[in-house]
């Protein structure tokens, strides 16, 4: 397993507050892949476990939250992910590896302590 | 109207064996400085797929451009991956380069390498080329699995609905039949004006908010492209951007519809009106709220400022009534939440009629007691100033030590824990309590359940993005306008109708409109009608069971679709996608990613 962490952000929320760390020139480490999507609601619980399978050491899900301008979308998500939890324990995959959680465009402080917090995840692995 | 949508006639560039044109910008030294901008190029230049990858010292400028023009002209290139900034600056620049070339635009994909690589691991330089080349290959894997897309075409009634006709909704209608469009106001109150009838003098001109009404209303009825209907209650709304249908009832009983190519929520505000008991709210005469203390000085001779017979010498103001709440100090509303939102206005408000207040009355004591003076805004700190010097005396609060009010027979006593006195407690006599109650959302539920609006964690009407697309809501063809949007002043509220106008003027210039092609799209091959998808979806009419060639299929709305993706995560086979956010293209990226 390598020391990847696969960030999943969304186009109207937390891909501008990823934006928005650069900006502000804050650092964090450079083992972290953004990608972004309408929104997270999209992937089934197999992308995830695919990824972890694929080698990618941590995922973080940054969320629109309470922000999210699509009905209903946070709410099916964090029940999918609530069932990406379950499987993942069937296979002895560390939950830590995996975090649901709401980046807006400003929260540059979130977003570092969410990558901070999921380095000490993949490195505990 | 037809409600028809149709798609633009296709450009078959996609069907070409791809040929993608990797671009790695310098950004001046912005990347360059940090990734080793050769070494991507390099990487990339060996990458499945890739025909071409340059590296350039700014890839937007017009030379850069003209590098991607003459790869696609003379090397055949047909897709394009541009690492370089933020998408949000320059995606929809590129997009244009290779519609000028003659590429489907969105045959495209940006990779952000300075936001998000250059400028963050300044201290890591080769892991910054490192991620580069990784997102850059992504972004290669991506590309090779889009399909050419055309923007989805929707014909449009040219007409606006405005529903709401306060400050907003009347310059919003105004706006826009300036523009050329018909605008329809839909007014629940027997008139137009809204909440500013009900304003006494307004900051910062000083003209009577009933005044701005009536020039407001007779602008609105002078101008034939401007139908009004008044007294009204919407009882359904439908459709979907270019066609939506308000049916109302009107105070004669009568049903009507208005059809509209957009909507202007020009919904307004409540005022919080405090609970019974709220410092001493409802139990006691002398306890007002700044709205019904603005009626009653409007009402006052001048001389002698008098409530019910009984002069006035003295006042004390609470600030953050209703507004700025907290947890476990404040009592929630009725739907469990309580307001921890700043109401923003207030404070100018509450100094600006202070003001007024010591202008006319000027021997009238006034006490303020407040957590924060907020008084934002165009030389609005003045009125916090001429408060000061004409003797009004300030008293500061913190959050969890709310101010008390206690009443007898000879006024009310109001005890304040004072910070700007580290911590002393006062205790100010008063003939009058004034509150300062913020403002809330208008109940819309009825239209928001309908049209499915998103609301803010503040149960206000929810923007895309407040500095992006600050007037949009995610329901294409639907914008905000003034205080249903979030608490904000006359000014602010006018000039946000204005931009919500020109933004439905902008959609309606043509009587087809272009739509983002992101929306979910079946592969009908793949499809084996088992139901899943349609309970996911929350936009009435967007998704849903049909028949196609005599076999059970999804059928999707473009013109209702969201693009969210809901659908798309229980397709057991696939089947259902978003148009370029496929999950074929994230798995082919998460590979690239996590090869070593």
């Amino acid at each position: 397993m390598s020391k990847k962490i696969l960030i999943i952000t969304t186009n109207h929320s937390s891909y501008p507050g990823a934006d928005a760390v650069g900006q502000a020139r804050m650092g964090y480490s450079a083992n972290t892949y953004i990608i972004r999507v309408p929104d997270p609601v999209m992937f089934p619980e197999d992308f995830y476990l695919r990824a972890f399978d694929r080698g990618i050491g941590g995922i973080i899900i940054m969320s629109s939250g309470s922000d999210c301008p699509y009905e209903g979308a946070y709410e099916r998500l964090s029940k999918r992910v609530a069932r990406v939890y379950e499987q993942m324990r069937a296979k002895g995959i560390a939950a830590n590896r995996l975090k649901l959680t709401t980046i807006c465009t400003v929260c540059r402080a979130a977003f570092l302590k969410e990558i901070s917090e999921m380095e000490k995840a993949v490195a505990a692995v | 109207m037809d409600e028809k949508t149709r798609d633009e006639a296709a450009k078959d560039n996609f069907r070409q064996e791809p040929k993608v044109g990797v671009y790695v910008c310098h950004c001046g030294g912005n990347i360059s400085d940090i990734i080793d901008v050769k070494a991507v190029a390099a990487a990339l230049a060996r990458y499945p797929g890739v025909a071409v990858a340059r590296e350039y010292a700014f890839m937007c400028s017009s030379n850069g451009q003209d590098l991607i023009a003459e790869d696609i002209k003379n090397l055949g290139v047909n897709r394009t991956v541009v690492a370089a900034c933020s998408p949000s600056l320059h995606e929809l620049t590129f997009r244009n380069v290779l519609q000028r070339a003659g590429v489907n635009p969105y045959l495209h994909e940006h990779i952000n390498i300075r936001e998000q690589a250059s400028w963050v691991h300044k201290f890591d330089k080769a892991g910054a080329t490192a991620k580069a080349i990784k997102l850059a290959q992504a972004g290669v894997e991506k590309v090779l699995r889009k399909d050419a897309l055309n923007a989805i075409r929707v014909a449009a009634e040219q007409r606006v609905a405005v529903i709401g006709g306060g400050a907003a909704g009347m310059r919003a209608a105004l706006s826009a039949a300036g523009k050329g469009l018909e605008a329809v106001i839909i007014e629940k109150g027997p008139a137009l004006g809204g909440k500013l009838l009900e304003l006494g003098r307004l900051y910062p001109s000083g003209e009577e908010g009933a005044a701005v009404a009536g020039k407001l209303e007779a602008l609105v009825r002078a101008d034939s492209r401007i139908t009004v209907h008044t007294a009204v209650d919407i009882d359904f709304v439908s459709g979907f951007v270019g066609n939506f249908k308000i049916n109302f009832k009107k105070a004669d009983g009568r049903s009507e519809q208005v059809k509209a190519g957009a909507i202007v929520m020009a919904t307004g505000y409540e005022h919080y009106k405090p609970a019974k008991g709220e410092f001493g709210y409802g139990e006691d005469a002398n306890v007002v709220t700044l709205p019904e203390f603005i009626a009653l000085m409007k009402n006052s001779p001048a001389g002698r400022l008098a409530l019910a017979g009984k002069e006035i010498k003295s006042l004390a103001l609470i600030h953050c009534v209703g507004s700025r709440q907290v947890e476990g100090v404040h009592k929630p509303q009725a739907d469990g939440k309580i307001n921890d939102y700043c109401s923003r206005v207030c404070c100018t408000a509450a100094l600006h009629t202070v003001n007024q207040l010591k202008d006319k009355y000027p021997g009238v004591r006034v006490y303020d007691i407040y957590r924060d003076i907020r008084t934002y805004g165009m030389q609005h700190e003045e009125y916090y100033d001429k408060a000061s010097k004409d003797g009004v005396l300030f008293m500061r609060h913190n959050e969890a030590d709310q101010p008390v009010v206690a009443s007898d027979r000879t006024g009310h006593t109001v005890k304040v824990k004072d910070v700007l006195t580290w911590g002393e407690e006062l205790e100010v006599k008063a003939d009058l309590v004034v509150l300062v109650t913020g403002m809330m959302p208008a109940d819309i539920s009825l239209i928001k359940s309908q049209l499915k609006l998103p609301s803010s964690a503040d149960r206000f009407l929810q923007e895309v993005h407040l500095k992006l697309r600050p007037v949009e809501l995610a329901n294409s063809g639907i914008f905000v306008a003034g205080t249903a949007q979030y608490p904000m002043d006359v000014t602010e509220a006018m000039a946000a109708a204005g931009t919500a106008a020109a933004k439905a003027a902008i959609l309606l210039a043509e009587p087809d409109i272009p739509l983002e092609p992101f929306v979910a799209v079946v592969d009908e091959h793949k499809c084996t009608g088992c139901g899943l998808c349609p309970p996911e979806c929350s936009y009435d009419g967007a998704l849903m069971m049909g028949e196609h060639n005599g076999k059970k299929v999804a059928v999707v709305n473009p013109a209702l679709c969201k693009g969210c993706g809901a659908c798309v995560a229980v397709c057991p086979v696939r089947a259902i996608n978003v148009a370029g956010w496929t999950l074929d293209q994230f798995d082919a990226m998460v590979d690239a990613i996590a090869k070593e």
